[in-house]
């Protein structure tokens, strides 16, 4: 052919002039015609609207991207991107437009088939249950009849999960919930009703609906950040913080950026254009991962270590930088940093380790061991100044927090001294050898391994042999110095001493060379930026069972090069904390606090552990965790299950339900009793008449009873052992494979019986705007409204703005807002409740809490168990604190609907700091108008989402620069320090601000960065810059950690330890090896990352999505495991270990590293699920590979930074040390 | 002449006829929008590239010869001085080309169709219908002229087959022409009027938008606004312009 010009095209038209009316040009390129143009109207019609609305997506997602909704007759089209989100300034990447794939197909839910429109229930259930009602005349009678009735329990127990949901009117949806509630507060006791739901940062209203219902109740409140694995255990142990981030566009200050862990492309899809931008700005990018994932494409550098062996390579770095950078030449900049700012110049108190002779470090030294009688000496550590070598006691440790003595003494300011960073002198001073723990060999857990002795200088103090933790941090990163003796590493390629760069090697893969150069470039950086080389660390990282010594050795890298608190620089770790900025009021709004305290908030992990049987199978020892010089013998022969009631009925992590008894009929015993609640239960406690539930969470007084979920999927997403959850949880079918413990593994103080529960629900009830697995499972489905259908909040980490969730139309069908349903299920449960329970005292048992004096219960962090010691212990201090707070049940529907009067008199308090908010609550009620009569009279309303809205946005300091302000003029108080200016204090946002554009927060002492100014937001810059402690017991960034189950677990500082070796803790087949008995295939490790098409479960069942990916549940892995096991690509595979089986295709990419697979996170049982060959089931989430295993040093409680905090510490519920074998199954499959 | 005859041969023509007519007005007015070949060409083009052509080209050529032989009476030809041999010759030495080179196309298409994992997903229960009439029609067509004039004497269709075609346009149709034509003949027919019968409703709705206008079209085109109003819709009551 001749292309598109030549002789015989211009014939051709030239002869279309005479064959169409219009002008062709004289180049014969253009037609010009006149009219014609009716068929625009199809087009113009395509695109045309009524009205646009904002509103964002809600729970699931970091991206918090506010979204342009279009609404066409009444009926939602189409979404687009919203862009206008204020300017971040001129000299860099604006944050608009946000959104993806993802978010642009949400809509589709809208009117799918997979859209919840009608209240729905079991059908057996609504059978029985109408039955019994008409019989009766009450439905409370009605439900217990049911429930209890053995075979009639059991009926509708085992039809959940196969179908027979039917329709029912919302009246008697909300009655059969108000009975079972009533019925299990009665006989049970309000901790036996839990609430679930995630993230209230996404939907700060929907979350505070329900979570405000269950915490009226005296119900218990489920935590989600630890429960998912999304915690970094290390940073309350580090931080003392939660979990404080860069904002997204904060990448763009950082010169050298490290992606550990984290595919930002695909997770963080709104936000990674920062980090391809920031690289035109001469960024260095370097991706950590085992996979070629999406975010290595965009790096100038990719190391890939085995997974779970990141911990490795991060204490070889940190060995190259602490060597060259800390003792072959001294970086002032970083030396500077970790004097003021973290723990390494404070003295630790050497002890003498029995079995080895040598010394161990131990304790922090503090003022009390100076002999000082200040108040809470104990509390206050212990420096050395360099000028005089004489001890000091410098301000801001936890001794001044929170006592009047402290009072202007609670801050970073060194007042001239100058820390000693080590107590070697170069001149031979003394030294003594201390033992360190390594893990790195073999056994269960990377346990049973070896000792190095090394040499520190060491100095007497009071009598004690001290160092400092500089001192001990080279030692146990093997930084040897001239005159210290030990078995230091010859070299960086010493392969065999930990932390050289070969040592590493051998376990990670990962060249030596190249980490050197790394650690190099990572540590030159900072010292030339002053801190702006960050690492955005995610769940490929912290989703492994010891991923707290993972993070620490990571976060020692950003700390010791003084990157903490600086623009661009520190750690940045996003795995689904999604910051609800505006805190404060979210918190007092979510749990009802405006009415009664204090709310019972639970660990999840330890509930789910509990109350699906999981401890039953676990076959191992506690002290598989524990370090070959563990000494005190806090965990050897115990089961995980022991050191979870140890640490409830020693205060330190909540335990709910909490006692054998009714909570309620208990208040009557107390009232009876005319004692004080505390020492009451105390002295019953003591003599054993009064037991924990956690003590015997199988029998069925101590089961929790009624469960609702919203917002959440837990069933289809976060259900880590998803099998044993329906075994025992709910009573339906389990593939569950695993041997329950023999008796010689099983727990001493937890009761064992014989037959193990299977449905432990009375009721489980989830509301839902589509069909998941949770709602298949569910007794009763409440149909939602979607986040295109009401009014609400969201806010995330990644940018600085608040914006509305509005509706684009009304909930169609059936569907009614959380906020709407809950407050009918409240008014239906105050019409039962007002005659069935009345007005009640309930006996709540809260642990030591952080952010409070609690902190100061355990002097150095020594465990006072009363029980070992056979005393009856004291509530505050060995034992939860008790109160009885009053419940009026028939009232929980008013006081659900307004602002209650606590707040007049106790004000708010988040993280230590109290807020006085008379102002904020009579301008609500300006606002929102007041309640007439009944027990909320004169209060503000809060009837509608709106005003709930309102509420959140003025009883915070982000969002009410008034609060903002107030708050640091008392944080400046206790710190003698000026945080002037830092808070726009005519800040007040409200909700049509946030409707009408996405606004920023203002800075305020509820986070620890700052944006005052316009700046982007960086976490800890006002710890840095205003001499503000972080929330620690040095008031310093921890390196050491001195409680007495750290050094157990050998985990006193930043050490390697090896993903759990599941071979020897289950007999499990060992990577690379064939499949199990029976079972053909290949061994590989089984993570759960996520992925590009959905987030968590969500989108996996939304076509336009499923169309972009291959659908339905599948398995990456290597062409060489694949290989192996004869699997080809698009084969159908089983996945199948003792936890469950996996029915899924296989996906064959050389992207995968050999040994391991992915299979992404959520993928559900909703989609093209068959049936499994093996358990003959439909086969399997991804959970059903997936089990708990608690790490017991994250249920330490009760002392200084190592306190409960909802959300903030507890066990995580970590899945990724798991293996599975993986075979090819036959082709044909069967639904 | 029986009541057969006047269904297969009067009845059947004018119901395939007018269902061919008005289905297409009406799948034009209701599926503009899905009024498409669905090319299958992005998932599977080797084959494609061979399939399509000599099958387009060549239905071309047999759907030239049957307005040749259908529709131009054989007074016609004979006045020009077309023998009925030499006619006869040139008709089934480019038929028999043709119909192969048709034969053969449908044959690879059909054959990927089925064997291509994504084309075959892409096929609807309508396509395989269109499918087997359009395979069995051209197969019959095939056989009947092999039968009647290479391996059997020679048939005169022209003096049976194409009058009674064309007294179904005069509105005087006549099935003794047809009855007394051979059964593969009937048969071609017949599948030929289920074809044009289903042809509304199945794909090949293309046939009637092939793009050659495109041959002669500049591919820049301008359309001036209407000049009456600032869009292109009519301005709804109350929404009038006040001037102009």
């Amino acid at each position: 052919m001749a292309g598109m010009d030549g002789p015989v095209n211009d014939a051709l038209l030239r002869l279309g002039r005479h064959l169409r009316a219009g002008t062709v040009s004289d180049d014969l390129r253009t037609l010009h015609q006149i009219g014609g143009r009716q068929a625009d109207a199809f087009y113009r019609d395509r695109w045309s609207h009524d009205k646009v609305v904002r509103s964002t997506h809600g729970v699931n997602c970091t991206g918090s991207c506010s979204w342009k909704v279009y609404v066409k007759d009444g009926i939602i089209t189409w979404e687009a991107q919203q862009t206008d989100y204020p300017s971040v300034g001129p000299d860099r990447p604006e944050y608009e437009p946000r959104g993806c794939p993802r978010g642009a197909a949400f809509s589709w839910y809208t009117y799918s088939p997979t859209r919840v429109r009608f209240p729905y229930a079991r059908g057996v259930l609504v059978e029985m249950y109408r039955e019994a009602r008409a019989r009766l005349g009450d439905p409370v009678a009605a439900w217990a009849e049911i429930t209890g009735d053995p075979d009639k329990r059991r009926r509708y127990q085992s039809a959940r999960g196969k179908g027979g949901l039917v329709r029912v009117t919302w009246d008697e949806a909300t009655e059969m919930i108000a009975a079972a509630h009533v019925h299990t507060i009665k006989t049970y006791g309000p901790d036996r009703v839990a609430g679930f739901s995630p993230i209230p940062a996404m939907s700060m209203v929907s979350h505070a609906s329900g979570a405000r219902f269950v915490s009226l109740l005296g119900g218990t409140m489920l935590s989600f950040y630890d429960w998912y694995a999304d915690l970094p255990v290390a940073s309350p142990q580090m931080f003392g913080d939660q979990t404080d981030v860069p904002e997204s566009a904060d990448w763009w200050d950082a010169a050298y950026l490290m992606l550990w862990g984290s595919n930002v492309p695909v997770t963080r899809t709104p936000d990674a254009h920062y980090m391809t931008e920031a690289r035109y700005r001469g960024q260095k990018v370097v991706v950590v991962a085992p996979d070629y994932n999406d975010a290595t494409k965009f790096a100038d550098e990719w190391m890939a270590p085995h997974p779970g062996t990141d911990g490795a390579l991060a204490m070889a770095m940190g060995h190259v930088i602490l060597r060259e950078f800390f003792v072959e030449r001294r970086v002032p900049y970083f030396t500077d940093y970790v004097k003021r700012h973290t723990d390494l110049p404070f003295l630790v108190r050497l002890r003498e380790h029995p079995e080895t002779g040598a010394y161990v470090p131990d304790k922090f030294l503090t003022a009390a061991d100076l002999g000082e009688e200040s108040e809470q000496a104990a509390f206050k550590t212990v420096l050395l100044d360099a000028a005089t070598g004489e001890p000091v006691v410098p301000n801001g440790s936890l001794g001044f927090r929170y006592g009047p003595e402290g009072e202007g003494r609670w801050n970073l300011d060194l007042q001239g001294v100058d820390p000693a960073l080590t107590l070697d002198d170069g001149e031979g001073g003394s030294t003594t050898a201390v033992a360190l723990p390594r893990f790195d060999q073999d056994g269960a857990s990377g346990g049973a391994d070896g000792v190095i002795l090394r040499d520190v200088p060491v100095r007497q103090v009071a009598g004690h042999p001290v160092t400092t933790v500089f001192d001990l941090m080279l030692a146990q990163y093997g930084v040897g110095r001239e005159n210290l003796p030990g078995q230091w590493p010859a070299s960086y390629d010493d392969a065999q001493a930990p932390y050289t760069p070969a040592w590493q090697e051998r376990i990670t893969g990962v060249p030596a060379a190249q980490v050197v150069r790394i650690a190099r470039e990572f540590a030159r950086n900072a010292e030339e930026s002053h801190g702006r080389s960050m690492i955005i660390m995610g769940a490929g990282t912290n989703h492994w069972f010891h991923s707290d010594t993972i993070y620490r050795a990571m976060l020692a890298l950003t700390t010791l090069t003084g990157c903490q608190g600086v623009n661009g620089g520190g750690w940045a770790h996003y795995v689904g904390q999604e910051k609800c900025r505006p805190v404060t009021g979210w918190a007092h709004m979510a749990f009802g606090t405006d009415w009664s305290r204090p709310p019972r908030q639970m660990i999840g992990t330890a509930f789910w552990y509990l109350h699906t049987d999981q401890w039953r199978y676990d076959t191992y020892s506690a002290d598989v965790v524990a370090s070959p010089l563990a000494s005190r013998g806090a965990f050897a022969g115990k089961a995980t299950a022991d050191l979870l009631s140890q640490s409830a009925r020693m205060g330190w992590m909540p335990s709910y339900p909490t006692f054998n008894r009714n909570s309620l009929e208990l208040a009557d015993e107390v009232a009876a009793s005319g004692q004080e609640a505390g020492p009451y239960v105390a002295a019953k406690a003591a003599s054993g008449e009064l037991g924990f539930a956690c003590e015997d969470p199988d029998a069925p007084a101590n089961w929790p009873r009624v469960l609702t979920v919203w917002r959440a999927n837990l069933l289809g997403s976060s259900a880590k052992g998803n099998e044993y959850f329906l075994k025992h949880l709910l009573g339906a079918e389990g593939a569950v494979r695993a041997h329950e413990a023999a008796p010689e593994q099983r727990p001493a103080d937890v009761t064992w019986h014989e037959q193990a529960p299977q449905g432990k629900l009375d009721l489980l009830l989830s509301l839902d705007f589509r069909m998941t697995s949770t709602t298949l499972f569910s007794d009763i489905v409440l149909p939602a409204a979607t986040w295109y259908e009401k009014h609400d909040l969201s806010s995330t980490d990644m940018h600085p703005f608040v914006h509305a969730f509005s509706p684009a139309i009304d909930p169609p069908w059936q569907t009614r807002t959380d906020f709407a349903a809950f407050h009918a299920v409240a008014k239906a449960f105050s019409a039962l409740a007002k005659t069935h329970l009345g007005v009640r005292k309930d006996v709540v048992a809260v642990p030591l809490l952080h952010d409070t004096p609690d902190e100061y219960a355990n002097p150095h962090g020594v465990v006072d168990d009363w029980r070992a010691a056979g005393t009856v212990p004291v509530p505050g201090r060995n034992f939860p604190k008790i109160t009885v707070v009053e419940r009026d049940y028939g009232a929980i529907a008013e006081k659900m609907a307004a602002l209650g009067p606590l707040l007049d008199t106790l004000g708010t308090t988040t993280k230590g700091l109290t807020y006085q908010v008379t102002a904020e609550v009579e301008r609500l009620g300006r606002m929102n108008g007041t309640v007439r009569g009944g027990v909320a009279d004169g209060r503000p309303s809060l009837a509608r989402d709106v005003d709930m809205c309102e509420a959140i946005l003025a009883l915070s300091g982000t969002t009410n620069g008034h609060l903002a302000d107030q708050g640091f003029a008392t944080l400046g108080r206790r710190t003698g320090t000026s945080f002037d200016g830092l808070a726009d204090s005519h800040k007040q946002i409200t909700f049509a601000d946030t409707q009408a554009r996405p606004v920023p927060v203002t800075t305020s002492p509820e986070w620890s960065g700052s944006e005052t100014g316009g700046r982007r937001y960086s976490a800890f810059t006002i710890n840095v810059e205003h001499r503000k402690p972080w929330h620690t017991l040095t008031g310093r960034q921890h390196f050491f950690l001195d409680h007495d189950w750290i050094h157990e677990a050998g985990e006193a500082l930043p050490v390697y330890r090896p993903p759990l070796n599941m071979t020897v803790l289950f007999g499990e087949p060992g990577i690379g090896e064939g499949g199990e008995q029976g079972v053909d295939g290949i061994t590989v490790r089984y993570l759960t990352p996520h992925s590009k098409w959905s987030i968590h479960s969500e989108y996996q069942d939304n076509l336009l999505m499923l169309t972009l990916s291959r659908g339905g549940p599948n398995i990456w892995m290597s062409p060489a495991d694949a290989g192996r096991a004869g699997i080809r690509d698009n084969d159908w595979v089983e996945a199948v270990n003792r936890n469950g089986v996996v029915v899924a295709r296989a996906i064959v990419s050389h992207r995968m590293p050999t040994g391991t697979v992915y299979m992404y996170h959520a993928q559900e049982r909703v989609v093209d699920v068959p049936k499994s060959e093996i358990s003959g089931k439909r086969g399997g989430i991804h959970n059903s590979l997936t089990r708990l295993m608690i790490k017991p040093t994250h249920l330490i409680g009760g002392y200084a930074q190592l306190s409960f905090a909802f959300n903030y510490l507890g066990p995580t519920g970590n899945q990724r040390d798991e293996v599975t074998v993986i075979r090819r199954r036959s082709q044909e499959v069967d639904y | 002449m029986n009541a057969l005859d006047v269904l297969l041969w009067v009845v059947a023509p004018y119901v395939a006829l007018t269902v061919f007519v008005l289905g297409h007005v009406w799948r034009y007015r209701y599926d503009k929008f899905g009024w498409t070949t669905r090319s299958s060409q992005m998932y599977e083009s080797r084959l494609l590239r061979i399939g399509s052509p000599l099958f387009h080209f060549g239905i071309l050529v047999v759907a030239l010869g049957h307005i040749g032989g259908l529709v131009i009476p054989k007074s016609w030809t004979e006045a020009a001085g077309i023998s009925e041999e030499a006619y006869h010759l040139v008709a089934v030495v480019l038929g028999t080309i043709a119909g192969v080179a048709t034969l053969g196309g449908i044959a690879i298409l059909i054959y990927r169709r089925r064997t291509v994992g994504p084309v075959f997903t892409a096929t609807t229960r309508n396509d395989k219908l269109m499918y087997a009439v359009l395979a069995v029609t051209i197969v019959l067509g095939l056989v009947a002229t092999v039968m009647a004039n290479i391996v059997g004497g020679g048939y005169d269709y022209r003096t049976t087959i194409s009058p009674w075609f064309r007294s179904i346009f005069y509105f005087q149709p006549d099935p003794a022409l047809m009855a007394g034509a051979p059964l593969l003949f009937q048969l071609h027919a017949l599948s030929a009027l289920l074809l044009f019968a289903i042809w509304p409703f199945t794909r090949l709705v293309h046939m009637l938008t092939a793009p050659v206008g495109y041959l002669t079209r500049p591919y820049v085109v301008y359309r001036s606004r209407d000049e009456q109003r600032a869009g292109t819709r009519a301005p709804r009551r109350g929404w009038e312009p006040t001037s102009r």
